[in-house]
């Protein structure tokens, strides 16, 4: 070729054809737009659920399985979605992600699936405490496990009884559909709506009530109930609790689940029923979401048990558990059941017993005794007066106190491990013991702490019993269990009458908690030391003493409750850190999902596993998609062919000629032959266009170039390879796919390729600009260095930039519309601007000041350096036919 | 933009139904109300509408064939398929039977006014397409 018509070709000069573009490639153009739409819209939402659970992966929050459900839906919805639709975009060509997302999907499922497995052989609905030890934990759950470990292998007095087991809760739920129905009521809450959990627990727990028993539960459930009947009489009345898996285990589960007292056999069905649905207490749902236990890894099973005619009962521990390094074992009680002392309603009376030697009581304190809790005739229990002379009496002798304190440590002994015990004394001065669980006590070297003493400029307010070792300081905020503790601000300390498990909906959120009445061997107390919240309970007027929004500084090592911020308590005594999920059943489900799902270990488009077969995951499996869309988008406009329908050619004064295919609202005129930039309604193209016809710009000005720099072009368009494409290229029409918020320009002159793709509109979340820019005529090092000034003026435009040899990816994505727009002005001027300088970005270039000066308006880039020589004049085409 | 978007809700849960046509109307949709997947193909013979919610699970026709069904009988129409029972599989089969979005109960109102909005786009467009 010669040069004089190559030149002609560099500059050119072109014999422009109408352009035309059928029906069916402009309904084609549309439908891809919608569904590159569509894409990007699913791309944006799966990298948000991703970006979602990797937070959940730190630890520092709750969740259940609802969540777990809920995201990996949503994953794959969105991941499938974008197969779907680069499907559409691309004619099928990547068929393969068909296969490799169902083999994921696959592994997901089986993440998921947290049935049960079925006992083998016949489902056992019944088993008689005698036949239960702690081996049987997993068919009839903890709590009647350990009863049957402590009547059968200790040889100490359980009350009779039977347990109701797993596989007939598994009965239950299946008869009545319930586990279905309940899996998708949870998954209407999101994780952090605590609103919502009292609701979805108040129509579980309705539902559950609610249902049938299946007629050989029922039967079999008061076919035992009548075996008691010979021993304990012709109606004897039960004590009905629950017992699932895992309960009074490793995590206590104090007191979140209900049990139903003095039970007959007209009531035992609806108390069965009523243990059940207590499994989705609010409290219960939060414990378990806090402790990261998938619901239905924890079925529950039910104790039946004759009531003892108690005339008192109470709680122990085995060693006092904020000093467990001390010889001692904690004893509480009160008249009447151990609902009161046990559930927080009654102040007990409390005893320090030595372990060793003859049980010697160290520490006894009178308790204020006011009520007592007893069975009715009627069935279920009644809360009544003390009289005074009861008040002042301990309910146990310092002999009792001995022996139960005997029978606390053979259980210890037993169990190898600090226990936690009911327990209740008969008529006949008979201890029954009522249950047992593994105490859970202080962690870490502490020193044995000092009683509560005056600290100077803070006044000694309160004392009380120790039962969650720590300190921590906030505002007051009183509170009743029944309040809605949703609104119990983070980081206030709890002030309350009486101790309750119902608390534990707000131990994630409180400094420390102050109680009245409450025992250290109390539900409260070991769901406290669970939950790390430093509490002082039994401190007889709480209520009273600390005034609502006042700050006070609670030292739960020494009991002691003091005015304002005590700084030198809260350094030393600092509460360890908050419990977090990591490690939890739930977190290593997690951790198994998110290994499907967001791993991202396709990062190089060059790289050879680029591929489907290379996606490891859903992450790697959308890099891919969104990679793979953006190409088949930049070829959207190769693919308008001559035919019936004219394309709309701008008729402005542009260094291309511009051809616009309106895909709806692009255009403010029907079509017509040409329109001018006010015809256009498309903002994004509107705004690339102002900026290529910017008038700093001087497009249509000789350009100064030095020697070197053009002949270095010159010579390199000749001798590459492929420089015939480049040269089939010189001069093409320039295509806008347009639509009202949307723009699809390519343009390829001389031997350069840029192309936008952009949507800009009021809907921030779905703005995004993509640009690509590739080429040029001169070597591989101009090429790359004007790729370089490229992809650094872009950076300082906010985009992300890759850069690949003389290949440059930038996009820019949720900016506002304004903002989106400036930027596309911005990239129509740097199309324009940037188009001759191959010539002139020699080695040694000092990009930064090329950088500056487009961002300075010096779009002519000027004072250029060296020596210049002026190019011959360019006939660039201004937008019309000639 | 919601003004006068026919949207047609079908489901099997009167509380979704009444709640959600409430929050719509509220925000400027006119909305319609079926109780199955039949009665949502016998409103759609007499009404025209501009997107369709439908309930995936439902007794009687499920929420898949009732797709189908609108699939052949007005085939622009675009179908917004909800479930409250988060299945991978179900969400690949509607997507598959040509269900525009696949969202899980309980929807977000805001997102859903979103993704009325994108399918009435789509909707708007496909409508302009020559034929």
């Amino acid at each position: 070729m010669g040069a004089g018509r190559w030149m002609r070709r560099l500059f050119g000069r072109d014999r422009w054809r109408p352009v035309e573009v059928t029906k069916d490639s402009r309904t084609s153009l549309s439908l891809d737009y919608l569904t590159f739409k569509d894409l990007t819209t699913s791309n944006d939402e799966l990298l948000e659920i991703i970006a979602d659970i990797e937070r959940k992966l730190e630890g520092g929050t709750a969740f259940g399985m609802a969540y777990l459900r809920n995201r990996t839906v949503g994953c794959a919805t969105h991941t499938y979605r974008m197969i779907i639709c680069l499907d559409k975009l691309s004619s099928r060509r990547y068929q393969e992600l068909h296969v490799v997302f169902a083999s994921m999907q696959k592994r997901l499922e089986a993440i998921l699936d947290r049935t049960q497995p079925a006992s083998p052989g016949t489902p056992r609905l019944i088993y008689p405490l005698s036949e239960v030890d702690s081996s049987s934990a997993a068919r009839v759950g903890g709590k009647s496990a350990n009863a049957g470990e402590i009547r059968n292998r200790l040889r100490l007095p359980i009350p009779d009884g039977f347990a109701v087991s797993i596989d007939a809760f598994a009965a239950f739920l299946g008869h009545n559909q319930l586990a279905g129905e309940i899996r998708a009521l949870q998954l209407k809450r999101e994780p952090d709506d605590s609103g919502g959990l009292n609701e979805i627990s108040q129509q579980a727990q309705e539902r559950i009530t609610s249902s049938e028993l299946p007629p050989a539960l029922a039967e079999a459930m008061l076919a035992a109930y009548d075996e008691l009947c010979p021993t304990h009489g012709s109606e004897p009345r039960v004590s009905v609790r629950s017992s699932a898996v895992g309960e009074d285990g490793e995590m206590s589960f104090a007191g979140q689940y209900t049990s139903v007292l003095n039970v007959g056999r007209a009531g035992l069905v609806d108390a069965y029923k009523e243990v059940v649905a207590s499994l989705y207490s609010p409290q219960a749902l939060f414990y378990r979401s806090v402790h990261g236990i998938p619901d239905e890894d924890l079925p529950m099973g039910v104790l039946c048990m004759t009531m003892v005619d108690a005339v008192a009962s109470g709680g122990a521990c085995s060693v006092d558990p904020n000093r467990p390094a001390a010889e001692t074992l904690l004893v509480s009680g009160a008249w009447g059941l151990g609902v009161g002392p046990v559930g927080g309603t009654v102040s007990p009376d409390t005893w320090v017993v030595s372990k060793t030697g003859a049980r010697e009581i160290l520490t006894s304190r009178l308790g204020w005794k006011d009520t007592r809790v007893d069975p009715v005739d009627e069935g279920g229990v009644a809360s009544m007066a003390v009289q005074a002379s009861e008040r002042q009496r301990f309910c146990l002798s310092e002999a009792h106190v001995r022996e139960l304190a005997s029978l606390v440590v053979m259980i210890e002994s037993h169990y190898h491990c600090p226990q936690e015990i009911e327990w209740a004394l008969d008529r006949q001065e008979r201890f029954v013991l009522l249950q047992a669980r593994p105490l859970r006590t202080a962690v870490g070297e502490r020193t044995e702490p000092a009683p509560a003493s005056q600290i100077d400029g803070h006044r000694l307010l309160l004392t009380g019993a120790a039962a969650s070792r720590g300190c921590g300081s906030g505002v007051v905020r009183r509170c009743a269990e029944s309040d809605d503790l949703a609104a119990f601000p983070a980081g206030a300390v709890l002030v309350t009458r009486h101790s309750s498990p119902q608390f534990v909906k707000i131990m994630e959120r409180a400094a420390a908690i102050v109680t009245d009445i409450g025992a250290t061997t109390g539900h409260m107390a070991s769901l406290a030391r669970e939950f790390g919240v430093p509490a002082v309970l039994d401190t007889r007027d709480a209520t009273v003493v600390l005034a609502e929004g006042s700050v006070v500084t609670v030292d739960a090592d020494s009991g002691g409750v003091y005015e304002g911020r005590v700084e030198r308590l809260l350094a030393s005594n600092a509460v360890a850190e908050r419990k977090s999920v990591v490690g939890t059943p739930i977190h290593s489900i997690l951790r198994e999902v998110a290994s499907v799902v967001a791993p991202l270990t396709l990062t190089d488009p060059r790289n050879p596993e680029f591929r489907p077969r290379g996606c490891r995951s859903f992450h790697d499996i959308a890099r891919f998609i969104h990679e793979k869309a953006f190409e088949e988008m930049f070829r959207m406009s190769d693919r308008v062919t001559s035919a019936t329908q004219k394309a709309t050619r701008l008729d402005e004064r542009l260094p291309y000629l511009v051809y616009l295919i309106d895909i709806g609202g692009g255009l403010r005129r029907a079509p017509s032959p040409c329109v001018r930039l006010e015809d256009i309604r498309s903002e994004p193209m509107s705004a690339l266009l102002r900026g290529m016809m910017h008038p700093g710009l001087r497009w249509w000005e000789p350009r100064p170039i030095s020697v070197s720099g053009f002949l270095a072009v010159a010579t390199e368009s000749m001798l590459s390879p492929g420089g015939g494409d480049g040269q089939r290229r010189l001069g093409d029409r320039s295509y806008a796919i347009v639509a009202e918020s949307y723009c699809n320009f390519s343009s390829r002159v001389g031997y350069h390729f840029a192309a936008v793709d952009a949507h800009c509109s009021e809907s921030r979340s779905r703005n995004y600009v993509s640009f690509r820019f590739k080429g040029g005529a001169a070597d591989d090092g101009r090429r790359a260095r004007r790729c370089e000034l490229i992809g650094a003026i872009l950076g300082r435009l906010d985009f992300q930039i890759e850069r690949n040899g003389d290949l440059v990816n930038a996009r820019l994505r949720k900016f506002p519309r304004d903002a989106m727009l400036q930027r596309l002005d911005q990239i129509g001027r740097l199309i324009v601007a940037t188009r001759q300088l191959d010539m002139r970005l020699g080695p040694g270039t000092p990009i930064a000041w090329y950088v500056d000066a487009f961002l300075e308006g010096n779009y002519l880039f000027e004072p250029p350096g060296p020596q210049v020589q002026s190019a011959p004049a360019p006939e660039w085409p201004a937008g019309k036919e000639r | 933009m919601s003004d006068h978007v026919r949207v047609l809700l079908i489901d099997d849960e009167t509380v979704f139904l009444d709640s959600m046509s409430k929050v719509l109307r509220a925000r400027g949709y006119q909305v319609g109300v079926a109780r199955s997947g039949t009665a949502g193909l016998e409103e759609l013979a007499l009404h025209e509408y501009d997107v369709v919610v439908l309930d995936q699970r439902m007794p009687g026709m499920d929420g898949v064939t009732t797709l189908d069904h609108i699939r052949e009988s007005h085939p622009i129409l675009p179908v917004i398929m909800l479930s409250g029972h988060a299945q991978m599989a179900t969400a690949v089969a509607a997507m598959n039977h040509g269900a525009v979005d696949y969202l899980l109960k309980p929807a977000l109102v805001d997102k859903l006014c979103e993704r009325l909005q994108t399918a009435m786009e789509k909707k708007s467009l496909l409508e302009h397409l020559p034929r």
